[in-house]
């Protein structure tokens, strides 16, 4: 009876609704709100390389590939924090109550989901039978199977300093001084899915400046780099992945990812973090996932398989790949020997000293991760070893002495996690053993050798529907190295701090939303700039309102203070003080009837230098696309202005971009930026999108320096792409 | 109407003993909501936000009188005329602020039109003239400015509005002084029948930050207003009250400024037709 009651008025809300349905089910809008707002908050985490595409490339598949409510495959919403766990135990608790959902619209009577929270998962969730014990057949895969092909072309259209010509001689003086490729980027995408159980693809990239079929090097160059010299794409990639297969719950074959527990002991690629805040704070790891982006760091290159029967699943993995690194020799009196003074992590093989480091030396990891889950309660161990060719030795420094040196590296950790009700308890433990027995360093015997700790615990309690509380505690040993950990922490590395984390949301009243978080951190030990251990805070707000459906605003602010060594040229000793930086942001989005999109963004940065003088910036734009509804076409343009005479007061602002590509300029100095972006579908199969962007400075005649310095007080870009779906 | 258009041509024909101020927001309305205007409508919308004078529906003639500080010196004078057609709004606008010895000018031409509820877009051209006596010469620059304004809900009304958005510039003077781009966008938010609160944000790219305003309006007697507001680089506070008939509406305002003292803003519109 209740089913059929629900039924009805489901029919009713369909109908009642179907004016709406157009833009609420099919937008992503709210989706990609929410993306952007994590993307910028990573962005001015500091990761300002980052690359974007990795950590975005789940989502993308997401939205392309829609999970089917009805069936396990939910998990991924917790899993890329859409959803809290609560949220998830809601939507269980739901199916067991009213069986399988028939109706998209049957979200909104979910309890614990709050319209904005259906809002952002309605367009990535579609409802079918679970079909993950069908059979797959050579047949259906042919038949069923979804192909896509991505090209792009992107390119800095004025001449940079290190595409200026430059004769052979000159070049050889200085061999660093120019780029032997041309400006150019090109990637090309191939994936294949069916039904998300069998994916495959590869990826061809050359980035700007790298060399390529067409390039003329002279001999003499050619000879200088020796075998380092190739012609083609700089970067190939493939992967071939399956999934429930019977007792195989995935299989990976290529490129690929791992991600276990709280991230502590292995979680490859990127993750939020901090940016995720809020209800991500407790992590979700996805085991293994294929890798499609380009990124040309952190990830494996193997095998791997996770095999799952009841309570038990275990995943085992081996990866072989070559990495960049800095060789140098030293000479004993005995032999020489090799090894690399540091790892580079830009996948940037431009220059010749660039191309000298890359894939000079290999890097092999094993290892697994045990997962036991009843009920409400997962426990898992993971454990992996790292060896690397040739061994690391970097420069010695105070600051680094507890780095990972030496050639061998074994990580362990225990995960936990328990849901039920109104609590949510989680963490992890971890231990890293460093087997370094290469010749003498000169911090030797200061701990950088053997165990080294790490631990993170944290408890998220929902008191009620509309509000939650998490608190956390971190406490990762100043000896604790790990190559791939990517837990919650302040900065990129998961080593040396400690740090309690209180987070908070609350819905005060219908429409508005508040999201708070304090984060106080140690670093037990020196860092990069910061000659003594030091400590600092990070404060957050941000209040939500959303007027009606198609008009959402919110204020944020953030206050992070840090320390680092001071810049007066008048201390001998130069000792850490704090620094702290505040930013404000105001931003409103909205619809123009239903065709036009428009957002406006406002935002202050302060920052506060160590003489007590202030830098301030200032950023303002407005956002117009015109994207008519059943129509092949979209247009998306922006007109911002930003004055922020000081790189510390930058302001970093997300830009639209091509399907599959995410900017996010850091913007200083004065001046304005204006982009156009365009999309037409030519026919079923075919997209295509091209952008033209153009910063121009109203205070200085120079942009960038040494290789990307332009002379000229403008900066064009240019980007290309096209989507072939079949 | 004829007498209208001879009052324009005189207008026009004898600017040179008017005087003007570079952008900012103009009536006694706006001065009196601490210039927060991007989102209102009406006749002097068109120097503050052209969108807003798309759905008037009467002639109108407006005159607009400031005098910074109290100084002769920095007057500021306004006029435009707008007549609603079946295509849209058309307008005339004249501001010129200085004295003799320095003085800069605006004569614009402005259309605005509205798409549906949600959208109302509004453009200016303009010619600038930048006379500096004892013969240091006239300078002259053309340049545009947007604007657009939506109702999103029964209560929000949101606007953007741009000056000179390309940057052009007086190429002729000695220091090849640019003109500023100047950027705001805000709200006005209809609380009831009779009070409406209104904030922007402006970045003026001559100026160091950006000014933030705010301000409200409430009818306290029938057709009788009152008004204060809030504004920041430079601080201001502002008071103000307005009266308005069929035809004819009155809005005076006072600004106050800690170290340089008051201003005062006078404008009148009158208009024709239903």
């Amino acid at each position: 009876m209740k089913r059929l009651v629900l039924i009805i008025v489901s029919l009713f809300i369909v109908s009642f609704a179907k004016a709406q349905i157009a833009i609420d089910t099919l937008s992503t809008e709210a989706l990609n709100n929410l993306l952007i707002e994590q993307v910028e908050r990573l962005a001015e985490d500091g990761d300002e390389d980052a690359d974007y595409e990795d950590l975005l490339e789940n989502y993308i598949f997401l939205s392309e590939n829609p999970v089917n409510l009805n069936s396990e495959e939910t998990m991924r919403l917790v899993e890329l924090h859409l959803i809290s766990v609560f949220q998830y135990e809601e939507l269980q608790k739901y199916r067991r109550f009213y069986g399988d959902f028939m109706f998209l619209d049957e979200l909104e009577m979910v309890e614990g989901l709050d319209e904005q929270t259906v809002a952002i998962i309605k367009p990535v969730v579609c409802i079918g039978k679970d079909e993950s014990k069908d059979k797959i057949t050579l047949n259906k895969m042919a038949r069923y199977g979804k192909h896509q092909l991505v090209s792009r072309y992107e390119q800095v259209l004025e001449q940079q300093q290190g595409y200026a010509p430059i004769d052979d001689s000159a070049l050889l003086a200085k061999p660093n001084s120019r780029y032997l490729g041309r400006p150019q980027k090109l990637q090309f995408k191939y994936t294949y899915n069916y039904r998300n159980k069998i994916r495959a693809g590869f990826t061809l990239e050359k980035d700007a400046g790298e060399m390529f079929f067409t390039d003329k090097v002279s001999d003499t160059i050619q000879k200088l780099l020796g075998n380092q010299y190739y012609r083609g794409f700089d970067f190939i990639g493939f992967h071939l992945y399956a999934k429930d297969l019977g007792i195989v719950k995935a299989a990976v074959l290529g490129d690929y990812q791992l991600a276990f527990g709280q991230g502590l002991t292995l979680w490859s690629g990127m993750s939020f973090g901090k940016a995720g805040a809020g209800s991500s704070v407790m992590k979700q790891g996805r085991g293994i996932t294929p890798k499609g982006s380009a990124s040309e760091y952190a990830f494996m290159r193997g095998a791997a398989v996770t095999l799952g029967a009841g309570a038990f699943s275990g995943t085992i993995f081996y990866s072989n790949r070559l990495v960049d690194a800095n060789i140098s020799v030293t000479d004993t009196l005995e032999s020489e020997a090799e090894f690399v003074s540091s790892l580079q992590e830009t996948g940037y093989h431009r220059t010749i000293g660039e191309l000298q480091d890359r894939h000079a030396i290999r890097q092999q990891i094993v290892g697994g991760h045990l997962t036991f889950a009843i009920a409400h309660f997962e426990v898992g161990y993971t454990a992996h070893h790292t060896w690397l060719s040739v061994p690391l030795e970097l420069k010695p420094s105070h600051y680094n002495q507890f780095y990972f040196q030496g050639n061998q590296l074994t990580n362990q950790g225990l995960d936990f996690k328990y849901v039920k009700g109104k609590y949510a308890v989680f963490g992890e433990v971890a231990m890293s053993m460093n087997y370094d027995s290469t010749a003498l360093r000169p911090f030797d015997g200061l701990w950088a050798q053997g165990p080294a700790f790490a631990g993170l615990v944290g408890l998220t309690v929902k008191p009620a529907g509309y509000l939650n509380f998490t608190i956390m505690y971190r406490d990762y040993g100043k000896a604790y190295q790990n190559l791939y950990s990517n837990a919650f922490g302040e900065g990129s590395r998961n080593q040396g701090q400690r740090g309690i984390y209180l987070g908070m949301e609350v819905a005060p009243a219908p429409y508005w939303n508040l999201l708070a978080y304090v984060d106080q951190f140690q670093f037990t030990w020196l860092t990069s700039q910061v000659n003594a251990p030091s400590r600092g805070h990070d404060y957050y707000l941000r209040v939500s309102h959303s007027f009606n459906r198609r008009t959402q605003a919110y204020l944020q602010f953030r206050s992070k203070t840090k320390m680092k060594n001071s810049t007066d040229a008048f201390v001998f000793s130069h000792y850490p003080i704090f620094y702290t930086k505040n930013a404000v942001r105001f931003n409103i989005n909205y619809q123009l009837g239903w065709d036009i999109h428009c957002a406006n963004k406002a935002e202050y940065a302060h920052y506060r230098n160590d003489d007590g003088s202030n830098e301030h910036g200032y950023f303002l734009c407005q956002d117009i696309a015109y994207k008519p509804e059943n129509k092949p076409y979209s247009l998306t343009f922006r007109y911002a202005i930003f004055d922020a005479k000081d790189y510390n007061a930058r302001i970093y602002a997300y830009e639209n971009d091509v399907l599959y590509s995410f900017s996010v300029p850091a913007l200083y100095g004065k001046g304005m930026r204006v982009y156009l972006l365009g999309k037409v579908k030519l026919f079923n199969a075919l997209t295509l999108y091209a952008r033209i962007g153009r910063t121009i400075y109203s205070d200085h005649d120079e942009i960038g320096s040494g290789l990307t310095l332009i002379e000229g007080n403008h900066k064009t870009d240019l980007k290309v792409e096209a989507i072939w779906k079949l | 109407m004829k007498r209208l258009l001879l009052l324009i041509t005189l207008i026009l024909s004898t600017s040179s003993i008017f005087a003007y101020d570079i952008i900012h927001p103009i009536g006694g309305r706006a001065a009196a909501m601490g210039g927060s205007s991007v989102a209102s409508q009406g006749l002097w919308a068109m120097q503050n936000n052209p969108a807003g004078m798309a759905n008037l529906d009467k002639i109108s003639l407006g005159l607009y009188y400031e005098n910074h500080w109290m100084l002769p010196e920095t007057a500021y004078k306004c006029g435009a005329f707008a007549l609603p057609t079946k295509f849209g709004t058309l307008g005339l606008s004249f501001n010129q602020f200085g004295s003799s010895k320095y003085n800069e000018n605006k004569f614009g031409l402005a259309y605005a039109k509205d798409f549906g509820r949600y959208l109302q877009i509004g453009l200016q051209l303009d010619y600038l003239l930048l006379k500096i006596g004892n013969d240091y010469g006239k300078f002259n620059a053309v340049t545009f400015e947007l604007g657009i304004q939506s109702h999103v809900t029964d209560k929000l009304t949101l606007g953007t509005y741009i000056f000179n958005p390309v940057n052009f510039s007086f190429e002729q003077t000695l220091n090849h002084e640019k003109l500023p781009i100047v950027f705001r966008f805000g709200m006005a938010y209809q609380f009831t029948k009779d009070f409406v609160g209104q904030c922007e944000i402006e970045k003026n790219t001559d100026l160091e930050g950006v000014s933030l305003r705010a301000g409200l309006e409430y009818e306290a007697v029938k057709n009788l207003y009152i008004r204060a507001g809030v504004q920041t680089n430079p601080g201001i506070l502002s008071f103000g009250v307005g009266y308005g008939i069929r035809f004819a509406q009155i809005n005076v305002a006072a600004q106050l400024h800690n170290e340089l003292g008051a201003s005062v803003q006078i404008g009148m519109i009158f208009s024709i037709g239903k």
